[in-house]
């Protein structure tokens, strides 16, 4: 599917699944406006895995508080289904654990509900574009993650046997950080002198390596409970 | 009949061990009285009858351990046979043996062996019922005796210890299985309450976002209206996502959560990003931590004029704890600092590092002219003495 979320092009298309009615239009409507393709609008997890085959979106926007399977369970089995499709959650309460196992199942990024509507705009299009969409506390959570995990005190002994604990290598730290300080990318460009694509790609490789490390402990999980995939 | 059984509510995993081990004295138990009865058969009176009793000690050993590992010596009946059956076999030493064995200088029949049903009636219904078989079987080879010694009271002690103590300690072991199983359980129930809770919140805090976004739409005194509510929705998230962290369990007294504190601070203009676990601290060094924040919050205010957004990051660094205070107000020529440090103008930036170096920690502050502050602050974990301070420093 093309995707040319600068205009030219089909229009990027989107699906946008929250479980409350009047925050669900009031999205709808501003993407629309904003020239993206509304495919689908729903309620919960489980009609939105059942549909996004059907719709193909580009995008999926997802809450992560929903009734039934959460946000972040949904986002996974949409990403497991198509890894093209391009998940970025979103939620009314802030940043906390339940982002981290949304990214960790596949989601490209977070952003708060009560950001306006042209950052929600741009967060769509950039997602849509392939990038990494950190809020600063997502950045904050995922920096924090690494750490417990390659510390001997807090780290989980499951994490370790399915292989090395991921690591960031400095640049990705010192990226993530400044992520996490709240600098836009292309002021993390001027300050790192890196172009502004090398800086988004530190960043998107961060989630890759915690999504991958993710997917073998998921699989580990579901051979030793003797489950099919 | 209904033993008021003290156990009676144990998980079963508990009292599956306590059988085991049980099965196992009995067992041991058994090789000792055989050999004993074997040893002094000669001097017996009937020796054929006390072959005939060993075949029973080890007829009513199978019999048991069978019962112990499969749950039925845990019915009254079983215990009462048990108590019985052994006192009874302690007994026959009146029959098979002569009278001078009797005076205590040869050891009953069952010898040991007569301590296993004491330890059964302790695991399952507590100390005061152990203590009632004990002295059953004490009253039994008391019986058996003609005359009373040391020996014979030492055994009545053994059976005792057997019956009451072991019996007192099964029922705390139980009781302790008890209360752990309702205090997960009580624990479970009120994550649940949270998770209910949180979707309340969430509708609220979406409510908020709304009227806040429409409240932009239309302008005028609408967006004084939505501005209001994006105060509130940002005041509220920031609880929420403090109380998330306190849900892992309200740090201990003399500990400080610096992610949950940091995280209240949260407004529509100030950021908060934290690790996803409480950050722990000891007390005075967390408080201090917390009050150079503050001051280097309220420096913002103070000099970066009141539409800079402010960010705040907490890191857990493992030996030390992160905290950076940045803003994008408008920042100062670098060696404006060192020249206010000079003049002794820099009144909130020696606090902060007073503070700081107290503790065994660093202050660094970085700035340029149109692109904000940044304050890096740095703490040991562990007390570490107090560096003194550099002299003129600031």
């Amino acid at each position: 599917m093309n995707r040319h979320p600068d205009g030219t092009g089909p229009p990027v298309a989107v699906m946008l699944v929250d479980d409350h009615p009047i925050w669900r239009d009031a999205i709808e409507r501003d993407l629309s406006d904003a020239g993206f393709h509304v495919v689908a609008a729903l309620g919960d997890g489980d009609s939105a895995v059942r549909i996004s085959p059907a719709v193909r979106p580009d995008v999926v926007l997802m809450d992560l508080q929903l009734p039934g399977r959460s946000g972040a369970a949904a986002a996974h089995a949409i990403v497991a289904a198509d890894p093209s499709v391009r998940v970025l959650m979103f939620s009314a309460s802030g940043e906390d654990a339940d982002v981290l196992e949304a990214v960790k199942a596949g989601a490209r990024g977070y952003l708060v509900k009560s950001a306006a509507r042209a950052e929600l705009v741009d967060a769509v299009r950039r997602t849509a574009a392939g990038e990494a969409v950190f809020s600063a506390g997502l950045a904050a959570l995922v920096l924090g993650e690494y750490r417990r995990m390659s510390r001997p005190d807090t780290a989980d002994p499951a994490d370790s046997s399915t292989g090395p604990v991921p690591q960031l290598t400095g640049r990705e730290t010192e990226v993530l950080r400044l992520v996490a300080k709240g600098l836009s990318a292309r002021q993390i460009a001027e300050r790192l002198v890196l172009s502004h694509r090398t800086v988004q790609n530190h960043v998107q490789n961060t989630a890759r390596k915690l999504q991958l490390h993710n997917k073998v402990e998921l699989t580990r999980w579901a051979m030793e409970r003797g489950l099919d995939d | 009949m209904n033993l008021s059984m003290v156990n009676a509510a144990a998980p079963a995993e508990v009292r599956r061990s306590l059988w085991r081990a049980h099965a196992v004295f009995r067992s041991a138990a058994l090789v000792f009285a055989l050999y004993v009865i074997l040893r002094f058969r000669d001097a017996d009176a009937r020796p054929g009858l006390a072959l005939v009793v060993a075949a029973a000690l080890v007829g009513w050993t199978a019999l048991t351990v069978v019962a112990a590992l499969r749950g039925w010596l845990e019915r009254a009946d079983w215990l009462v046979a048990d108590v019985v059956v052994v006192a009874g076999l302690t007994l026959t030493s009146l029959a098979v043996q002569f009278a001078r064995q009797l005076d205590g200088s040869t050891p009953t029949l069952t010898s040991l062996w007569a301590a296993a049903p004491c330890l059964a009636v302790g695991i399952r219904a507590g100390w005061r019922a152990g203590l009632a078989a004990a002295l059953v079987q004490g009253g039994a080879s008391i019986a058996v005796r003609d005359g009373y010694d040391e020996r014979t009271l030492t055994n009545l002690v053994l059976l005792i210890l057997a019956g009451g103590l072991v019996g007192y300690v099964s029922s705390l072991v139980v009781r302790a299985q008890v209360e752990l199983g309702e205090v997960s359980e009580a624990r479970a129930a009120l994550r649940e309450r949270e998770r209910l809770a949180r979707g309340i919140h969430d509708g609220v805090l979406q409510i908020l976002a709304l009227v806040q976004r429409r409240g932009a739409e239309l302008g005028g005194p609408a967006a004084q209206l939505g501005r209001l509510a994006g105060e509130q929705e940002s005041a509220l998230r920031g609880l929420i996502t403090s109380k998330d962290h306190d849900r892992r369990g309200a740090p201990p007294p003399s500990e400080v959560d610096v992610a949950a504190r940091l995280a209240a601070l949260r407004t529509s203009t100030r950021t908060v990003a934290v690790p996803a676990g409480p950050v722990l601290l000891p007390s005075r060094t967390g408080e201090e931590l917390l009050g150079a924040v503050g001051a280097a919050l309220s420096n913002v205010e103070r000099h970066a004029g009141s539409s800079a957004r402010t960010w705040i990051l907490c890191e857990d660094l493992g030996d030390e704890v992160g905290v950076t205070v940045r803003d994008d107000g408008a920042g100062f020529a670098r060696d404006r600092l060192a020249q206010a440090a000079r003049d002794g103008r820099l009144g909130v930036a020696s606090s902060i590092r007073g503070r700081l170096v107290d503790l065994g920690g660093t202050v660094e502050i970085t700035s340029a002219l149109g692109e904000g502050t940044e304050v890096d602050l740095v703490v040991p974990r562990s007390g570490s003495p107090a560096r003194t301070r550099a002299p003129g420093g600031a």
